[in-house]
């Protein structure tokens, strides 16, 4: 196991290894912070509605565009592009295109 | 002993009057739970028949409409649909739907009209569905130093979806670029979705290993009119040829997501005219010179919904390929977004790092350059950290679309061919149109090191997403 990680560590490298470990340092912290039954602050998808998974998922990189924007087959063209791009799971695809098209 | 006997008789007597009084209990319970279902009835109320009735003459109108739809489209050249007589038949039944179960005939129109319906879209010309979108952008650039100028660029997305699990993307950008437009074949991938947490893509893509150009690159998405420094056009390809499979696994309520692929590899340049280009890494590499394969990854975590972690690296040989030498590319990515009630809007925290590393290589082993031989490696790193502020939750119309950002970048190649570090602090303010359309200002302060000139610069833009 020792010989795994060190060999993995000359691979990728110092900077590479010391990310690593502040990631998955960062990970257990905020995984420990952020245990909460209610699952407010989760990036779990159940429970949550369409147009909450859609503002929660599209600001991470831009603005919300309305609903009403693209038509409904416009919107599963959209989606299906964000679904590879974004890496949204099957529900949240499903969840997040249903509201775009009730809308739209 | 004699006292003890009562003291039984009496635990058990109360035992007793307890388990009694529970099975009283459990048992109305038991008795709720399986009281029988009131008698149904076979019996349909004035109120109730006049609602289906009305239900059914909306179907019926719907039917003949579809009907009439089929009828134009295939413009008489096809036979009248099979299901006509069927129709028919469910029109006949009219008379009947007092004395059959009314909500039979309802169902029976309901399927008839689904199956038209379908007929009615297996009559269009394809099922691909298809959306063209994309960006374009005017900017304005003034840098001490050098003759200021205005640009363009406009970016053509094609999204086609041919099944549901097969789509393709396909991207060109038009640009002005040395008083000639040029263009650039930026995506051309199809992706296959194997599952709910794998897909497969061929072509070229954009880099997962770059969480900026993957996601955030993009002119009506990146916040200021320039983009970071070694991040962008730096140290990392914008894109890939070749393969990758990507997705993503929920893991309880965070989610990780992991992209892997093998391309054509970076070419490394032992040639130029630019004696500062030497050892840097040509990602123009299309013919794949030296014939070396690159391997890379990137995996992201979301903890929480508002924020995204990611470390990504590729791994290639480069060079000549009986010189060839090692190449590591990392990139560490952080981004942050929350919609902040204290603060009355918007927050996003981005922030990327690169490091670049480029093994011992001989170059102009002859001399013929007229520098060599000499041997180095290339080390190189920067990256940026930003922090942009909209007040979104404040009543004003105008204030509440402006933007305020402050970026600082940096780019480390002191001890390289270039010979010089760069640091950066710009300070912009944005006012958006629409969600998708914006005014950028701002302002860039330069300074190196190592005797290169700083440069600042203002650089306005307007870049539109569609």
């Amino acid at each position: 196991m020792k010989r795994v990680v060190v060999r993995t560590c000359k691979w990728i490298g110092l900077p590479g290894a010391t990310i690593v470990i502040s990631c998955a340092a960062l990970t257990w912290l905020i995984g420990c912070a952020t245990n909460k039954p209610s699952g407010e602050v989760a990036a779990g998808t159940t429970g949550k509605s369409g147009a909450q998974l859609w503002a929660e998922n599209c600001v991470r990189c831009h603005n919300i565009r309305s609903p009403g924007s693209l038509s409904p087959a416009q919107w599963e063209v959209a989606m299906m592009h964000m679904r590879v791009r974004a890496n949204l799971t099957p529900e949240e695809h499903k969840k997040i295109l249903e509201f775009l098209k009730s809308g739209s | 002993m004699s006292r003890t006997i009562p003291i039984i008789l009496n635990q058990t007597i109360a035992c007793a009057f307890v388990a009694l009084i529970c099975l009283s209990f459990s048992s109305a319970a038991m008795a709720q739970d399986t009281a029988p279902p009131q008698p149904s009835s076979d019996y349909v109320s004035r109120a109730e028949y006049d609602k289906l009735k009305a239900e059914h003459e909306a179907m019926k109108q719907e039917l003949d409409a579809l009907k009439a739809t089929v009828q134009q489209m295939t413009a008489g050249a096809v036979p009248a649909p099979v299901e006509a007589p069927t129709a028919k038949k469910g029109v006949s039944e009219e008379k009947q739907v007092v004395t059959v179960p009314p909500e039979a005939a309802t169902e029976e129109l309901r399927q008839e009209v689904e199956t038209l319906k379908t007929q009615v879209k297996e009559t269009f010309p394809g099922t691909t569905k298809f959306l063209l979108g994309g960006y374009g952008t005017a900017g304005f650039t003034a840098r001490s130093g050098e003759d200021p100028f205005f640009d363009a660029a406009f970016n053509a997305i094609f999204l086609f979806k041919m099944t549901d699990r097969l789509f393709f993307e396909g991207e060109l950008e038009f640009e002005f670029e040395d008083n000639e437009t040029t263009t650039n074949l930026e995506i051309a991938q199809a992706s296959y979705l194997l599952n709910d947490y794998m897909t497969i893509g061929v072509g070229r893509f954009l880099n997962p290993t770059n969480f900026f150009v993957e996601r955030q690159h993009m002119n009506w998405v990146n916040k200021l009119p320039d983009k970071p420094l070694a991040v962008y056009d730096g140290l990392l390809p914008e894109s890939e040829l070749g393969g990758q499979l990507r997705g993503v696994i929920p893991i309880g309520p965070t989610k990780l997501e992991y992209a892997a692929f093998v391309a054509n590899a970076p070419g490394l340049i032992t040639e130029s005219d630019d004696f500062s280009e030497i050892g840097m890494l040509d990602f123009d590499n299309d013919a794949n010179f030296g014939g070396h394969v690159a391997v890379g990854g990137h995996v992201g975590f979301i903890p929480i919904p508002q924020l995204e972690i990611g470390y990504g690296i590729q791994r290639s040989k480069v060079g000549p390929r009986d010189r060839a030498v090692q190449n590591i590319l990392q990139s560490a990515d952080f981004n942050f977004v929350a919609d902040s009630a204290l603060l009355k809007g918007l927050i996003n925290a981005r922030a990327q790092w690169v490091w670049s590393h480029v093994g011992d290589f001989v170059y102009d082993p002859d001399g013929s350059q007229g520098f060599g031989p000499l041997e180095f490696n290339n080390n190189r790193n920067g990256g940026y950290a930003q922090l942009s502020y909209r007040p979104t939750h404040i009543d004003d119309d105008y204030l509440k679309n402006v933007e305020g950002v402050f970026r600082y970048d940096r780019f480390n190649q002191l001890h390289t061919p270039v010979g010089f570090d760069e640091q950066r602090w710009t300070i912009g303010l944005n006012y958006w149109v629409t969600p998708s359309a914006v005014l950028k200002l701002a302002y860039e302060f330069d300074d190196k090191n190592g005797g290169a000139r700083d440069q600042d610069a203002f650089l306005m833009q307007a870049a539109v997403g569609f």
